[in-house]
């Protein structure tokens, strides 16, 4: 290990942890916008142009604000939370390729910080450990909302972790390796994974927002019915912590999903110039926020009970059939490489006969 | 239009000729009914009568004749004229009558209210707690007694405010020490409060403690308010859960009291027209209406056929408004952020500029006069109107409609939760959307045709399902009748006078009573008016239909889960000024 | 290395200790996932990386996060009352004090304890080549399928005892 070594990993991680931070606060500011589109209003335009100076006057408003601390919370524990939240959604990015690797002088840089070979497993273990801060926060306000929706969220990300998981194995399957950075060069040629698995991607796309708690899956924080949920007690730089955990868990989901099936950093001339690959992770991941913030302008949320039996009774058996679909039809198509495309017939089939159920069963359920 | 002289059709003293006695008061129709046999006479009148709506319970306070008295207002779900009956006690404490909430589960919040402001106790009632005021309150504010701190005079206009032309604030002339009576005994440098919420979670208490299947799980309280973001306002909900499974539940409200009714007993006739915007701040153009028919009634005036029209139409624009926001706020509590309740101001702010047109206000409208509306309507706004009636809402309506209908996971949300049987709707006294999405074709728009409803062609919208699917659908089916009936209403309204006389500060109002009650928006609303020929009325009670409406929170709840309590609560449509009062 | 090894050591002692004195429950869950990962760092320093982060994931992120759950939802615990041991600690402290000096015993006894491990070569993929021992009839199968019923019987078990018999 040399110095160099050293300097490439600080740098890197240094660029990384402040593209998250002004993604963060410009996500914000994209959401505000298009929620105000969405909603035939004009959203935040007053500080600078377009309103583009509106996260600042957001930081410094969350920066100067009093933080109270309830008499009754845990204090060691209410303290640590947020950090709890905000640490994971940072390190979690630490192993996505934003592009191919590149010549520097005489040295190779990636263009990620940790290209470790189980990449994918990192991702899981990062996620499974993200529900902490929430659970904590939750327990220490000592308030019963909080509680609530501590609870909730616990409850929530364990089910949806499994299903998580799954549609993991779905891209670790197709790529044949766990390594991000060979999951994306398998993708080469335009054979995007979410071709060859659409169900495959659009499970981990459910999953993923389950995972973060966004519409329609926020049941941790339902402002309708738990004020504002497991940070109810938090105010000022501690709220703004949690804040801005849930935006850069956004941003990294998207980036996650964007790699493992939306053929990640790929794109037209990126081996010429290595670093259009950021450039194209960019672009999928603002395309994937304004799904996230599609659906939040116009879905209903999920009730808490429906959402864990649409986790436990749609989501898991369905991610199952998906999973031994494409390993079935990774075998058949060692015999003849045109039997891959049975993998998205059957699982499209697979995922039209889950919807049906679903419909069934409200059906049946509406007037039993 | 007379009083409701047809009640007599009923003649409960033949029935009860020991019991009862026919009102014979100058003005006054209905029953004088003996305290010991008001239970006897209630379960006839409701078993054998059929007068299965309880419309309003109320009390008044006859303190010159020294007598107390309770004023229960029936209905039949069927249509028709109402029964009146009364029972008159001695006003010397302790005063007792039992309480029908056996008979008519409906009566249970109201009677609570009788206590709370009148003192009044009912025996039988199983949580007679107060209810608008604390617990801890001393006296009982609407006996004509009881006086408020800083009381000036029993009636307005206040002699002092204007004592040379030039207004004094009743603070100036009344310091804090001045006017402030203590209940005796009370000495405020000693005093401790107790707990008031301690009567209300011992009424909860038998829940906490509940064991199932050997399993003892802890249930918790869980006070959904008053500062919560899906109550509507400051009220309050004392939810018991197992989980998120709700197993008790106790509606907690007042935070917003004050005491409308003796102000508007303070005020002079003309002075609580704009008062009764306050109420359903929603709806301001429906609660003049039910006021000013109030009033009419009393006075005996007719209302002039251009300002039928205009009421007609000004009450129906009301309608649409307050379901579109309905429907707006609905969508919202169900987690569809806000983008539909923004959809639904877009349409909202074109009925409110009609109003601004008309009025001069957007939502404190202030428009109804007695005998007619203050002001003609203005060409521009008729022009808007038509604009709006024939070209724009109809569509916008249906774009509404289908913007969400048919989502999956609102229905999942919305069907088969927060079931009300037509039985028990009618028993706890729902009104409006809320009956009538049980299957209880009551409007009173045809049940008791007020104004000119009877020439309009309009189908009553009910819905079999009884639960939160069927309310979002009569509101949206609602919003298509009413447009039926601007149609017809902008295509024949005729030219002439909106007031039937030169307009008058102070009227004459003989004395008597009046029980004027229309369809608003959210159900039933009553005004029930007693004069005694002054200036001033004597007794002015709102029949609110958000408070009413509250009484089968519980029924619809229990059981459900905690995130179907908001939107059960939603579908109610209580706006706090009203439920508050 | 060596160093911090034993810093790792001391702080999975450590934390292992605080998670049975410290009267809090909840703050005895924080010091056992302290513990716990303290055990995944020392996996990752034995390039097992693979094993590392599935400590991470099933100790950390699932059992760990159930016994929190645990502990908040029996609220009456939270604030713990009295001593955590009771009067059988000694007889525990007893076993556990054997088990240690059984496996310590054992251990030493096996020449390869006291060997430096010969460094992998480049290209060895660990987590293939634990894929492939899993399903491999020769090597282990068999316990791995064993296991997986026994997984199976005890989720139906769950499924059973939590079902609502209406």
């Amino acid at each position: 290990m040399d110095w160099t070594l050293w300097l490439e990993l600080v740098i890197k991680a240094l660029v990384l942890i402040f593209a998250l931070l002004g993604g963060f606060a410009y996500l914000t500011w994209y959401e505000r916008r298009l929620l105000a589109r969405f909603q035939s209003r004009l959203g935040p335009n007053r500080a600078g142009p377009f309103g583009l100076l509106q996260p600042i006057a957001d930081a410094v408003k969350l920066i100067f604000k009093e933080e109270l601390t309830p008499a009754k919370a845990y204090k060691l524990v209410f303290f640590l939370a947020p950090i709890m939240t905000l640490v994971p959604s940072v390190i979690i990015a630490a192993v996505i390729p934003w592009g191919p690797p590149f010549q520097l002088g005489d040295r190779i840089v990636t263009q990620s910080i940790a290209d470790i070979n189980v990449g994918v497993l990192f991702l899981m273990s990062i996620a499974s450990i993200a529900v902490y801060g929430i659970v904590l926060a939750g327990w220490s306000s000592n308030n019963k909302y909080a509680m609530l929706g501590g609870l909730r969220s616990a409850a929530q990300m364990i089910s949806y972790e499994l299903t998580l998981g799954l549609a993991f194995v779905v891209a670790i399957l197709l790529g044949n390796s766990m390594n991000l950075t060979d999951i994306v060069e398998a993708q080469r040629d335009g054979r995007w994974f979410v071709l060859v698995q659409p169900v495959g991607a659009l499970i981990l796309w459910i999953a993923t927002l389950a995972e973060v708690n966004r519409h329609p899956f926020d049941m941790p924080e339902a402002e309708q019915e738990l004020t504002a949920g497991y940070h109810t007690e938090y105010s000022g730089m501690k709220f703004a912590l949690f804040f801005m955990a849930e935006y850069q868990k956004m941003i990294v989901v998207s980036a996650i999903l964007a790699t493992l099936f939306f053929g990640g950093y790929l794109g037209p001339w990126v081996d010429r110039w290595p670093l259009l690959g950021p450039v194209y992770m960019f672009l999928k991941i603002v395309i994937l926020l304004f799904i996230m913030i599609w659906v939040r302008a116009t879905w209903p949320r999920i009730r808490y009970d429906r959402l864990m039996a649409f986790g436990w009774k749609v989501l898991l058996p369905l991610a199952l059939a998906v999973v031994m679909i494409t390993a079935v039809g990774i075998l058949l198509a060692e015999i003849n490489p045109w039997m891959i495309w049975l993998i998205p017939i059957f699982s499209l089939i697979a995922g039209a006969f889950a919807s049906l159920m679903i419909d069934r069963s409200l059906r049946r359920k509406a007037y039993a | 239009m007379a009083t409701t002289v047809s009640t007599k059709s009923v003649d409960l003293s033949t029935i009860f000729p020991d019991a009862v006695i026919a009102d014979e008061r100058k003005g006054y129709t209905g029953w004088l009914v003996e305290k010991d046999n008001l239970i006897e006479i209630a379960t006839y009148v409701r078993e054998e009568l059929d007068y299965d709506l309880l419309s309003s319970v109320t009390g008044v306070d006859y303190l010159p004749e020294e007598k107390m008295e309770v004023v229960y207002q029936v209905y039949k779900t069927t249509g028709g004229p109402g029964l009146f009956f009364k029972v008159q006690i001695p006003r010397e404490d302790p005063m007792e009558i039992p309480s029908v909430i056996n008979i008519w589960p409906g009566a249970d919040l109201q009677e609570r209210e009788i206590w709370d402001l009148y003192g009044i106790k009912f025996p039988g009632h199983p949580d007679l707690r107060r209810i608008l005021t604390w617990e801890g309150f001393e006296g009982h504010p609407m006996r004509k007694d009881w006086q408020e701190p800083f009381y000036e005079e029993e009636t307005k206009p206040f002699k002092s405010r204007w004592p040379k032309g030039e207004h004094i604030h009743a603070e100036e002339i009344n310091p804090y020490h001045d006017n402030l009576k203590f209940p005796p005994k009370f000495n405020p440098e000693n005093w401790t409060p107790t707990d008031p919420e301690e009567a209300l979670y011992t009424s909860l208490k038998k829940f906490t403690t509940k064991n199932e299947d050997g399993l003892e799980a802890e249930q918790i309280i869980v006070n959904m308010g008053p500062q919560h973001p899906s109550t509507h306002g400051v009220f309050r909900a004392v939810v018991v859960l197992d989980g998120e499974k709700v197993v008790s539940l106790k509606p907690v409200m007042g935070y917003l009291h004050r005491n409308h009714e003796k102000i508007g007993e303070r005020n002079t006739y003309l002075h609580n027209m704009p008062y009764t915007d306050r109420l359903d701040y929603f709806n301001s153009m429906a609660n003049n209406w039910a006021y000013a028919l109030a009033v009419e009634k009393l006075m005996g005036i007719e209302v002039t056929e251009r300002s039928e029209y205009i009421r007609v139409i000004m009450s129906e624009l009301t309608r649409i408004q307050n379901h579109l926001v309905w429907v707006g706020i609905f969508l919202n509590d169900l987690g569809a952020v806000v983008t539909p309740l923004l959809y639904a101001f877009e349409e909202r702010e074109l009925i409110l500029d009609i109003f601004e047109e008309v009025s001069g206000a957007r939502m404190m409208c202030n428009y109804y006069r007695f005998g007619g509306v203050v002001r003609d309507m203005p060409v521009r706004a008729f022009e808007k109107l038509k604009q709006l009636v024939y070209d724009r809402l109809p569509g916008k309506i249906e774009e509404f409609e289908r913007l969400l209908s048919e989502n999956e996971i609102l229905l999942s949300r919305v069907k088969g939760i927060g079931y009300l049987s037509a039985k028990d709707a009618i028993a706890t006294s729902m009104t409006g959307p809320m009956l009538r999405a049980s299957g209880v074709p009551y409007d009173i728009r045809r049940a008791e045709p007020y104004g000119i409803y009877d020439r309009f062609d309009f189908d009553v919208v009910t819905r079999p399902e009884c639960d939160l699917y069927a309310r979002y659908h009569v509101r949206i089916e609602e919003m298509h009748q009413s447009l039926r009936i601007l149609e017809q209403a902008v295509s024949t309204i005729p030219e002439g006078p909106i007031l039937p006389k030169k307009p008058v500060y102070q009227v004459r109002v003989p004395a008597g009573e009046a029980y004027g009650r229309i369809e608003s928006p959210k159900g039933e609303l009553g005004f029930y008016v007693i004069s005694n020929g002054k200036p001033n009325p004597w007794r002015y009670h709102v029949r609110a239909p958000s408070f009413i409406n509250i009484t089968a929170l519980e029924k619809m709840c229990v059981g459900e889960k905690i995130a179907d309590f908001v939107a059960i609560l939603g579908a109610i449509d209580i706006v706090l000024g009203e439920l508050d009062r | 290395m060596t160093i911090l090894f034993l810093i790792i050591a001391i702080v999975i002692l450590a934390s292992a200790v605080m998670v049975v004195t410290t009267r809090n429950l909840v703050h005895a869950a924080l010091w056992l996932i302290v513990s716990l990962f303290g055990v995944a760092v020392l996996f990752a320093m034995l390039n097992a990386g693979f094993l590392a982060v599935v400590q991470v994931v099933v100790y950390i992120g699932a059992i760990a996060i159930l016994f929190i759950f645990a502990v908040m939802l029996t609220r009456r615990e939270m604030r713990g009352h009295g001593k955590p041991l009771n009067n059988n600690w000694w007889i525990s402290a007893l076993l556990s004090l054997l088990t240690f000096g059984g496996l310590a015993m054992l251990l030493s006894n096996w020449d390869g304890f006291s060997q430096t491990p010969a460094d992998f070569p480049s290209d060895f993929d660990g987590v293939a080549e634990l894929g492939n021992a899993l399903i491999d009839p020769n090597q282990f199968v068999l316990p791995f399928e064993v296991a997986s019923i026994l997984l199976v019987a005890a989720l139906v078990g769950a499924v059973y005892i939590a079902s609502n018999r209406k």
